[in-house]
């Protein structure tokens, strides 16, 4: 198996903010806490707007594992990244270091005092026995472990957001990308970071493929 | 630090630049369906935008590109933060501060501290009044306990956690950052107090050159140089430590201590260089205060500890702040000699 | 005792570097943090498929079938 990933199609997100909703019911994350949430650009723009649902996207080179003072994170060999509450000391610096705004702080005192992370888990629980009461209440619901995919990705009502093995998602929007000709711009870490050399032009930017 | 009337101007063009990505996205969806560039550029530039769910920075998908000094590369922030953080910071932070130790450390072996020539005389002056003891002492605990607990954060997870393991390290890190927090005020307010109180003395004045002339030879030898109340050392000390580096410290830390200002990433992201980069210096100039306050100097531990000092050790190190004092041009600080004041027995 | 400290500034100095992220499950923790592997995991009773507790083949098959329900153009066009 490769490694987890999730993929959203801008142009099949409805912004219907099911997922958000999926995602808090399924892990009960605290009050004031969202692991997801659905950012719209050109909003009320009509023919530019589009919608993409974001979430941790458990990098291969994570930035907030590699600044945690407390080294805290980790990651599975499905290649879901997961933290430690135990030991998360909440100084925020993976917050500072994530390019997507995943983790989340709970307020734990006056002053805007942070609690311990909470983020994205892609339904994976966390260091406490799977399944157990300890690990969903501290993260939520291991869905992995119940031969699932995270109840975001597949409540989906557009089937936008996918969420799995890296390969088996791309194949699924390779065929309907085929099916659509259009929309190769895949949103991810080719995206996020550009293609990893200097001077290169990112992606987007490349002429359209498919249908022009 | 990143080009900062860059970010400046695009706040203001922000809103019309964002307009005329927009129709370029309504012209290319009408031309080529299902072509997005204009989109992702968007998404790329960092640039705030809509979503239903309220919270810091929540509208931002990805954190606009930055490149810190030193980098060739243009990041999303976070990721340039990174870099700089667990690279130049961590390493010349390091090499700094422990080339320092190692330097103080070997010349205490090789020289040994500076004695004084005369037997001390058992007559005690004044130095320094209670207050001026109480602020200097709640300053150097809490910038020790606020030093140590830095330090942890940023080099612990390298040394100190393979050796205390998970656990510990998490409960140490824990309990030092909260002590990082609570102590932090502390430490601002007596550098507040110090600032009023000793910068009278700490004025330059046209001998302190000589000071930075003869150093070498006050270290090595004990050679005396004339000074007031304090030495150019201590002046360079109060000005560039005490005033300057705690400004900048204590500025970039307020900024890191209340998140609920809802500053964004990218202010806490400069001020964290700032605070580190400050603060990593300020420790390793403060191991050469301590050393010259401790083992140093013969006699200048106690001089801060009791507030009394002995008259030799004053007329061979202050000699012009002696001669005041003995003049009775300056009154000596407030309170009389106890009875047997505790240090600086007279030598047999 | 100047070069014992030298030598310690030198390797401690050294350590102070990013270390490649890996994910390397040994005695039940991943780099130091406890786990437990989703296929060391039995079934539910219902509405989790079937794999055999233990056996990541199974498991990631189950996972697959899962994975795969998220294409509807399948479901759709068939």
């Amino acid at each position: 198996m490769a490694r987890m990933k999730f993929l959203c199609d801008a142009e099949r997100c409805i912004e219907c903010n099911g997922c958000v909703t999926a995602c808090k019911q399924e892990n009960e994350v605290p009050w004031g806490v969202n692991r997801r949430r659905v950012v719209t650009i050109n909003d009320g723009i009509v023919g530019a707007e589009k919608s993409i649902s974001v979430a941790c996207m458990h990098c291969s080179d994570a930035p907030c594992m590699a600044v945690c003072p407390v080294d805290c994170f980790y990651k599975t060999e499905d290649g879901v990244v997961l933290h430690d509450k135990d030991l998360c000391i909440g100084c925020g610096y993976c917050f500072y270091a994530c390019p997507f705004g995943a983790p989340q702080f709970p307020q734990a005192g006056a002053f805007g005092l942070r609690g311990k992370m909470d983020k994205c888990t892609f339904c994976a629980g966390g260091p406490e026995p799977d399944r157990s009461e300890a690990e969903f209440k501290k993260y939520g619901r291991n869905r992995l472990s119940e031969g699932k995919l995270p109840a975001c990705a597949e409540m989906c009502s557009t089937k936008a957001l996918l969420g799995g093995d890296g390969d088996v998602i791309a194949d699924i929007y390779r065929d309907r990308v085929v099916r659509r000709g259009k929309g190769s711009e895949v949103w991810g870490w080719g995206t996020a970071y550009g293609p990893g050399k200097p001077g290169a032009q990112p992606p987007a930017q490349q002429p359209a493929r498919g249908r022009s | 630090m990143r080009v900062f009337l860059l970010a400046l101007a695009m706040q203001f063009a922000g809103a019309a630049w964002a307009q005329s990505e927009a129709q370029q996205q309504q012209q290319r969806q009408a031309e080529q369906p299902g072509n997005n560039a204009p989109v992702w550029r968007d998404v790329k530039a960092g640039e705030k935008n809509f979503t239903t769910i309220k919270g810091r920075e929540t509208e931002v998908l990805v954190q606009p590109p930055a490149r810190f000094p030193g980098q060739n590369v243009t990041a999303t922030a976070g990721e340039a933060w990174r870099k700089f953080r667990n690279g130049p910071v961590t390493f010349y932070g390091g090499l700094l501060v422990t080339v320092i130790a190692v330097v103080i450390l070997g010349f205490y072996f090789w020289k040994g501290p500076v004695k004084l020539h005369d037997r001390p005389s058992g007559r005690l002056i004044r130095r320094f009044s209670t207050l001026e003891q109480v602020v200097h002492w709640s300053a150097a605990i809490s910038f020790c306990v606020l030093g140590i607990s830095g330090l942890i954060m940023l080099f612990g997870k390298y040394l100190l956690l393979p050796v205390i393991g998970y656990t510990l390290f998490a409960w140490l890190t824990a309990l030092g950052k909260n002590l990082h927090n609570f102590i932090a005020p502390l430490f601002i307010v007596s550098v507040i107090a110090m600032i009023f109180m000793w910068l009278r003395d700490n004025l330059p004045k046209s001998y302190d050159w000589m000071w930075f002339g003869k150093a070498w030879a006050f270290f090595a030898r004990g050679e005396h140089i004339p000074s007031g109340r304090f030495n150019a050392g201590e002046k360079a000390w109060f000005w560039g430590g005490v005033i300057l580096l705690s400004v900048i410290v204590s500025w970039s830390g307020i900024i890191l201590l209340f998140p609920n200002f809802d500053q964004t990433r990218a202010v806490m992201q400069d001020a964290w260089i700032w605070h580190a980069s400050a603060a990593l210096l300020y420790i390793a100039i403060s191991f050469g205060h301590i050393y010259m306050g401790t083992i140093g100097v013969e006699g200048a531990y106690g001089n801060m500890r009791t507030g009394y000092t002995d008259e030799t050790w004053a007329k061979e190190h202050h000699d012009l702040w002696y001669k005041e004092v003995k003049s009775a041009s300056r009154a000596p600080a407030a309170g009389a000699v106890p009875a047997g004041a505790p240090h600086m027995k007279e030598k047999t | 005792m100047i070069r014992v400290l030298l030598l310690v500034a030198l390797f401690g100095l050294a350590a102070c570097a990013e270390r490649e992220q890996v994910a390397d499950f040994k005695k039940g923790k991943y780099q130091g943090k406890p786990d437990t592997q989703a296929w060391d995991n039995a079934p539910l009773a219902y509405g989790s498929g079937k794999w055999t507790k233990g056996d990541r083949a199974s498991w990631e098959n189950q996972i697959k079938t899962r994975q795969l329900g998220q294409n509807e153009d399948v479901r759709i066009n068939q």
